[in-house]
């Protein structure tokens, strides 16, 4: 198959993930660009990580396609995979693993060629050059972040997919992890960033879709979206200090009611 | 401001459009990953390792008065049978079951690599274990015990632990795939693993009369007589042949429903 030449790294076409006779995820369309990020947004239970498990190829999806750097992930799954960069929400690494021997392993089921020298630059430049022989468990939440999401770009992939990366993290680490993705994205790298945080969302997404009971209600940029809906009653209703912000909007189109 | 350290360098601004053609890691750079993070594992787990190769060493040493009276290959093939015993259930079940819930393996999964290949580098690393474990008992059989096999013993009885240990193995990624918590599976395969070595063991003494005989078909009772009839090569027998087919028969039905049962993840 060659190489794609479209910008378009990812592109998710009527998907439908169902568990038993409950639909989790209902036509969803969208797609994220090269240089770019992209937030996915929704209450708990919308259907954000089914979306993302389909794309990971982690799970079967009952219809639809989806294509990641022109790969379908269905019938090219290594080949989708191999242009896919996951940081996933937990910190899912052996716990007896050094930091450089995660690494190492990781560069190793890429086919990325890993020697001394490279290691120490990776390490220098995410500030872990003293974190090598530490275990993954000993670092800080952030140094965590850190490693999973050099481990996310060790191959170089075309599309990342961050799934609620700064939740946990104290301030410092969360403008850092912004910086990253910023740099990701100046990089060409297609992101997509599923987020509670509405300011993140504000702060570092080009474009956001908006997701609830399986189906996107809304996709646009951050201010066009508050722009097409300031004068929702619902929208106005939940405004808290008069100025509509991006999470008036989020609660004006997904309700008020806490979702389990 | 932070920059992306890449393995092509320290900072990478290349674009995306000029990256060569996706290439697949082939079998052998992945599988070479994979066991060397594995190996690294079990031996960062020395001390529970150290437990697995003590227990049947003990046990061994404690037999030496029975050596004389139930003959070397009895008392070995008891105790190899204990130390998978404990690779499979122990061992095996928990690590899986552990890296499971911990999501470690739907990590590996969202990179490019067959699924198989990460069963294959954590089952090479139990193989291993077997080995491990045979070779420790044999050398205290021959030094402590004074039990010494002809080379054909000594070849058979580790092919035998190899079809005895897929069997445990088996029988460790049937609970796997049968529980789903990753603290049931523990409590579950230390109360198998302890009814297998109790059962078997009163069988093998004869106290346990007419299901004495039952047991001698049980996963225990086979493994235990191809390892004593591997051990012994004049003295494989019809029974012993019968007993290699139904322990060949258990590894593939627990294999058929570990496999069939198995999730990747514990959600």
């Amino acid at each position: 198959m060659e190489h794609p030449s479209s910008t378009i790294v990812l592109q998710v076409e009527g998907l439908h993930v169902s568990y038993g006779a409950f639909k989790a995820v209902s036509n969803v369309s969208f797609d994220v660009r090269a240089g770019e990020i992209f937030g996915l947004l929704g209450p708990n239970g919308a259907g954000k990580t089914s979306t993302l498990s389909a794309v990971e190829g982690l799970l079967q999806p009952q219809a639809g396609t989806i294509t990641v750097a022109g790969y379908n992930v269905k019938e090219n799954p290594l080949h989708a995979r191999a242009n896919l960069g996951v940081q996933l929400q937990a910190t899912n690494f052996q716990p007896e693993l050094t930091v450089a021997e995660i690494l190492q392993l990781y560069a190793g089921i890429h086919g990325v060629p890993l020697t001394k020298e490279k290691l120490k630059d990776i390490l220098v430049n995410i500030n872990l050059e003293d974190a090598a022989k530490k275990r993954f468990g000993q670092l800080s939440g952030g140094q965590q972040q850190r490693v999973s999401l050099i481990i996310a770009m060790i191959h170089n992939p075309q599309l990342v997919l961050l799934d609620e990366p700064t939740t946990g993290l104290d301030p410092q680490s969360r403008r850092q992890l912004w910086e990253r993705m910023e740099s990701m994205r100046n990089n060409n790298h297609g992101i997509l960033l599923t987020t509670h945080s509405m300011e993140e969302a504000e702060a570092v997404c080009d474009r956001i879709a908006i997701i609830d009971h399986g189906r996107i209600i809304a996709i646009d940029t951050p201010q066009v979206l508050v722009d097409k809906h300031r004068n929702d009653p619902e929208v106005i209703s939940v405004s808290r200090r008069g100025k509509i912000t991006l999470e008036d909007v989020f609660i004006g189109l997904t309700g008020r009611a806490v979702r389990s | 401001m932070f920059l992306l350290a890449l393995p092509d360098g320290p900072y990478v601004h290349k674009s995306i459009s000029k990256m060569p053609t996706t290439t697949i890691p082939t079998n052998k750079a992945v599988l070479s990953a994979l066991l060397r993070a594995d190996f690294t594992t079990q031996w960062r787990n020395r001390k529970s390792v150290i437990l697995i190769l003590l227990i049947p060493v003990i046990i061994l040493i404690s037999w030496k008065g029975v050596v004389d009276k139930m003959g070397g290959a009895f008392v070995l093939s008891n105790c190899i049978t204990i130390g998978l015993n404990a690779i499979g259930l122990m061992g095996y079940s928990n690590a899986i079951a552990r890296d499971r819930d911990k999501g470690i393996f739907q990590r590996l999964r969202v990179a490019p690599l067959t699924a198989w290949s990460i069963m294959a580098s954590r089952l090479t690393v139990q193989l291993a274990m077997i080995m491990l474990v045979s070779t420790c008992v044999f050398i205290a059989g021959h030094y402590v015990d004074k039990i010494t096999l002809s080379p054909a013993g000594y070849a058979l009885g580790f092919a035998m632990a190899f079809v005895g240990g897929a069997v445990y193995l088996a029988l460790g990624q049937a609970i796997v795939g049968l529980i789903k918590n990753a603290e049931t599976v523990n409590a579950v395969s230390r109360l198998v693993y302890f009814v297998f070595i109790m059962v078997g063991m009163f069988a093998e003494i004869g106290v346990l009369d007419k299901l004495g005989e039952a047991v001698k078909w049980s996963p225990y009772g086979t493994v235990k007589h191809i390892l004593a009839a591997g051990m012994q090569p004049s003295a494989w027998s019809q029974h012993s042949s019968t007993a290699l087919l139904v322990t060949i028969g258990y590894a593939l039905l627990f294999a058929a429903l570990g496999i069939k049962w198995f999730r990747w993840s514990s959600k």
